[in-house]
């Protein structure tokens, strides 16, 4: 149930005026009146030309943008005031915004979309983001048709990456949780993913809400619950996932949301996952995935210092985390030159399942625990770096499936840790 | 009751639409006919409406209905005679109640002595009353009506052996109204009627009069001529008489058809209609708010003439394909359903038999700017018949008791004119006039009231619109306004119970006063007015300043 004293008084009214829908399009934003107009337009166009007869609505959750976002998304319902010009639409379609704080959460986002979402009895619904600069119109279809038409439950989107875009994903969230739940689920994580009414309602009931984190991570929460929940999973190809730049900074909040999430749910799942050897492929609409190969510029020797940095200054952390072997494995790659460093994927994949147990024993604070797979997360990036930095797009695909393998083999030692935490 | 004598009086009228054929059989042959419609005038003016529009009752081969007439100046053998429709037409006036009757200016039937005697020989004065051709090729961009019968506008005569025009069906030949003798002819069938006391025409096909080349032959300039050229005949001659235009076209085309009110009086909104039920069954005001929208302004003294459903299909003409398809696939779901670019079935099937959405379209149609026009039948909720070819599935025998023959004819069954209904729901043993007039809470007597209370402010039929928009998109709520009286309307299109907020500023400090029940509610005032409203409930309140 929605906590009554989440929503605004002025949103729930807006809610009552849209009233009960078949589709719910989510747009989180904060000040993307830049990037916005033709994503919503883009919407727009996809409800009206996937689901020409659905009850649609367009929820704008805000966090507070001082640019006109929330103007931007309202203007665009299509109602007996506003015909759209050059669109036949046989339905009134409405497009509310409400504002949730003065600083965006995406988590607080989330919630306020699925709130929208159980009081207006969707059907189907999709989050979007406010900054997916090339959607396309048939998107929508791809994400919500197989829940609206086929009774899947959520939708995740498959890409065309760059082959070193997103490592910290094909090197540790997508192996990771294919061993867990027996799926392989490319993109965990997404800004973009379908989900049902069901799934939304039953993640809107979790006691999550108030961590007081603000809900960073939570669409990957939310996809794990769906895999916990054994609920129906699809994928659907998106196209190109358009790459963002970012520096090395980025590294530490994106491995605190990415693996703290993963590894925090791990206590919840443990019935089903525990349970799970081996995994398939789900259903997925159009390409499972794909892999662009044009030159990329990677700073790799600042990934080998920061890896040999961070194993040098965090040992006694480590002590605390990882087993003598692997410590000692791991000191051992530190002191190589540029050329001999190799970090298999036997030893990262022992790696991050001790950092998996030693987090729910909560050997040191679990932030610190987070905090601590970086550097060594850089030392694997570079290890991928090399391995791949003349392959071909199947070549790339063979390693990632490798590592994949290397991880479902490896679970029987994360058990084992697991039930050596008591 | 005497004649209203306002020359305005199709404002205010609401319409009962009859087809003698099928409404009551006098003389047990198993034909309705004018002695049994004169029977029933006091069911129709306990109905509480103000004229009768009749189907066409001439001579005819009824090819169509009726629609194929042979003779302009008679009466159908079938229905009685000249006599009997005089005196009907007098028991009609003596209740206060007028009678519009068809005029099928556009073309006859083949069986007509006109036709006969032009395609006798080419040099038969009366040759040049139709439109003949030695090729199929003339007048190209013509679309075809009928779709599912016929596949050209031009069919060969072997007897003069060229081809002649016909926009409906191909027994049905065009009159050339190049020909002023064509022109004058039809005046005179039309006087003819007149000075017997007929009240208005319901000009049938009117924009299809005129064919010219490189044109679609639909609307020309040369058509609105003839007509105004009726219309100044009608005014000098007739006074007070009316001219209703069916012209199944979009309102910005119909709109030429009133001119600068020397035209037409009054024109069917065909385009409102399966926007009604596409707004009911969306549960969404968009499409009915959308078409009003386009509707452009008509002269003072014109009138719009709104309908749900009458004698045929409920024609998809001017909808888009998208919404074409929408409507057939919530309303026509059985392809036997659908006829040419339209659904052929009656009001309550449509609504799948729930009172709740057949009273809250009547009170759309009865509240709506326009004259409304109710189809004879539809007010005690009759079923229709889709085993019938055409559109015989909307023509059947009235139901006026559970008896034999549901009270139409003394007729032995097989002899019936039509079959009656006989299904358990839509049944003559179930839905009949009898058993409504018993029942204080039928749809009959629902009608009644409703009626009674249109009929009681000129405000419906004479009064201004203006639209609300809440920002609940499935209430359509607007404000009828004439002089200093306003009526706000409030329809629910839902099927669940919905709250709306109105801005009501403009009439702060009114009271609500509910027009069935006579009830108050509580005064606007500067906050939004909250309603609650039930399932397709609608309010019809009047704004008081007390």
């Amino acid at each position: 149930m929605a906590d009554e004293s989440f929503l605004t008084d002025d949103f729930l009214r807006q809610l009552i005026n849209v009233g009960e829908v078949d589709i719910l399009v989510g747009l989180p934003t904060h000040n993307n009146a830049k990037t916005v107009g033709p994503i919503i337009h883009t919407i727009r166009s996809g409800i009206l030309r996937g689901f020409p007869r659905a009850r649609a609505v367009i929820v704008n959750a805000d966090g507070g943008s001082r640019d006109g976002t929330p103007e931007l998304v309202t203007g665009i319902s299509i109602d007996d005031l506003r015909p759209a010009s050059n669109l036949r639409a046989l339905r009134t379609l409405h497009s509310i915004s409400t504002r949730y704080a003065s600083s965006p959460a995406s988590g607080v986002a989330l919630r306020t979309i699925l709130a929208a979402a159980e009081l207006l009895r969707a059907k189907a619904c999709v989050v979007l983001s406010p900054e997916s600069a090339n959607i396309e119109p048939e998107w929508l279809s791809k994400l919500l048709h197989p829940i609206y038409d086929d009774g899947f439950d959520l939708v995740t989107p498959t890409y065309r990456r760059h082959r070193f875009e997103g490592l910290l994903i094909t090197n540790l969230l997508y192996p990771m949780t294919r061993a867990l739940y027996g799926l392989r689920i490319r993109e965990a994580y997404s800004p973009e993913f379908g989900f049902s009414g069901r799934l939304g309602s039953q993640f809107l009931g979790q006691n999550i809400w108030s961590d007081g984190t603000h809900g960073a991570g939570v669409e990957l929460r939310f996809t794990l619950a769906a895999l916990a929940g054994r609920y129906l999973v699809c994928q659907s190809f998106l196209g190109e996932k358009e790459r963002i730049e970012r520096s090395a900074a980025d590294l530490v909040p994106a491995v605190r949301q990415i693996v703290g999430t993963l590894f925090s749910a791990l206590e919840s799942g443990f019935p089903v996952w525990s349970a799970v050897a081996g995994s398939q492929t789900p259903p997925t609409n159009g390409a499972e995935h794909g892999v662009l190969l044009e030159p990329l510029r990677v700073n790799r020797k600042r990934l080998r210092d920061m890896f040999s940095t961070g194993v040098a200054e965090l040992e006694t952390v480590f002590q605390s985390i990882l087993s003598p072997s692997t410590l000692v494995e791991l000191q051992r790659i530190a002191r190589l030159g540029e050329e001999e460093f190799h970090y298999p994927a036997e030893l990262w994949v022992r790696t991050v399942y001790e950092f998996a147990a030693s987090y729910q024993k909560s050997v040191i604070s679990r932030d610190h625990i987070i905090q601590a797979l970086a550097p060594l997360f850089r030392g694997r990036a570079f290890t991928f770096l090399m391995e791949n930095r003349n392959a071909s797009g199947d070549e790339v695909e063979n390693n990632i499936e490798a590592l994949c393998l290397e991880f479902e083999r490896l679970k029987p030692y994360l058990l084992q840790l697991w039930k050596s935490r008591e | 009751m005497p004649l209203n004598r306002d020359v305005l009086w199709y404002k205010d009228a609401i319409i009962y639409q009859v087809h003698v054929r099928t409404f009551h059989d006098s003389n047990g042959d198993g034909i309705g006919d004018f002695r049994g419609l004169e029977e029933k005038l006091d069911y129709i003016q306990e109905l509480g409406v103000s004229a009768i529009w009749l189907m066409p009752f001439f001579p005819s081969p009824l090819r169509d209905d009726g629609y194929d007439i042979a003779d302009y100046s008679a009466v159908h053998s079938s229905y009685g005679t000249l006599e009997d429709f005089r005196k009907f037409l007098g028991s009609a006036h003596d209740r206060g109640i007028r009678v519009i009757i068809e005029m099928v200016l556009n073309h006859t039937s083949d069986q007509h002595p006109w036709f006969q005697e032009s395609r006798s020989s080419l040099n038969n004065p009366r040759r040049d009353w139709y439109v003949w051709s030695d090729t199929d090729t003339r007048y190209k961009g013509t679309r075809i009506i009928f779709l599912d019968t016929e596949t050209s506008n031009w069919a060969w005569d072997p007897i003069s052996k060229s081809f002649y025009w016909h926009r409906f069906f191909s027994h049905q030949p065009d009159l050339n109204y190049d020909n002023p003798a064509v022109r004058e002819q039809m005046w005179n069938v039309m006087k003819f009627w007149l000075e017997m006391g007929v009240d208005a025409f319901r000009l049938d096909a009117v924009p299809y009069l005129v064919e010219r080349e490189g044109t679609n032959c639909e609307n020309l300039p040369e058509t609105h001529a003839v007509l105004k050229e009726l219309r100044r005949k009608l005014d000098e001659e007739f006074p007070g008489r009316m001219l209703l235009a069916e012209a199944n076209q979009w309102p910005a085309d119909l709109r030429p058809y009133f001119g600068d009110g020397d035209e037409f009086h009054m024109a069917f909104h065909f385009p409102l209609m399966p926007r009604m039920f596409m707004g009911l069954k969306l549960e969404d005001r968009k499409p009915i708010t959308e078409i009003l929208q386009q509707t452009p302004e008509i002269p003072p003294s014109c009138q719009w003439c709104l309908f749900l459903r009458n004698h045929d299909e409920l024609t998809l003409e001017m909808v888009t394909d998208a919404e074409r398809d929408y409507m057939y696939d919530t309303y026509a779901e059985s392809k036997t359903m659908r006829l040419n670019l339209g659904i052929r079935r009656r009001l309550a099937p449509l609504l799948d038999n729930d009172r709740r959405r057949i009273e809250v379209m009547n009170g759309m149609l009865m509240s709506l700017p326009g004259t409304p026009i109710v189809y004879y039948g539809d007010e005690i909720g009759m079923g229709d018949n889709i085993n019938l070819g055409d559109r015989n599935g909307v023509r059947t025998p009235m139901q006026w008791d559970g008896g034999t023959n549901g009270g139409f004819s003394t007729a032995v069954p097989e002899r019936l004119c039509a079959p009656l209904i006989q299904d358990p729901v839509y049944g003559y043993p179930a839905v009949n006039v009898l058993r409504q007039n018993a029942s204080e809470h039928s749809l009959l007597n629902w009608m009644r009231s409703i009626i009674a209370v249109r009929s009681s402010t000129a405000v419906f039929g004479r009064g201004s619109i203006e639209f609300l928009y809440p920002a609940n998109h499935r209430i359509l709520a607007y404000v009828r306004r004439l002089g200093d009286e306003a009526v706000l309307v409030i329809n629910n299109l839902s099927s669940t119970a919905q709250a709306v907020e109105l801005d009501l500023r403009r009439y702060k400090g009114n009271i609500l006063i509910e027009m069935s029940g006579k009830n108050m509610f509580p005064r606007v005032g500067d906050q939004p007015y909250l309603l609650t409203m039930g399932p397709y409930q609608f309010y019809w309140f009047r704004l008081r300043r007390i």
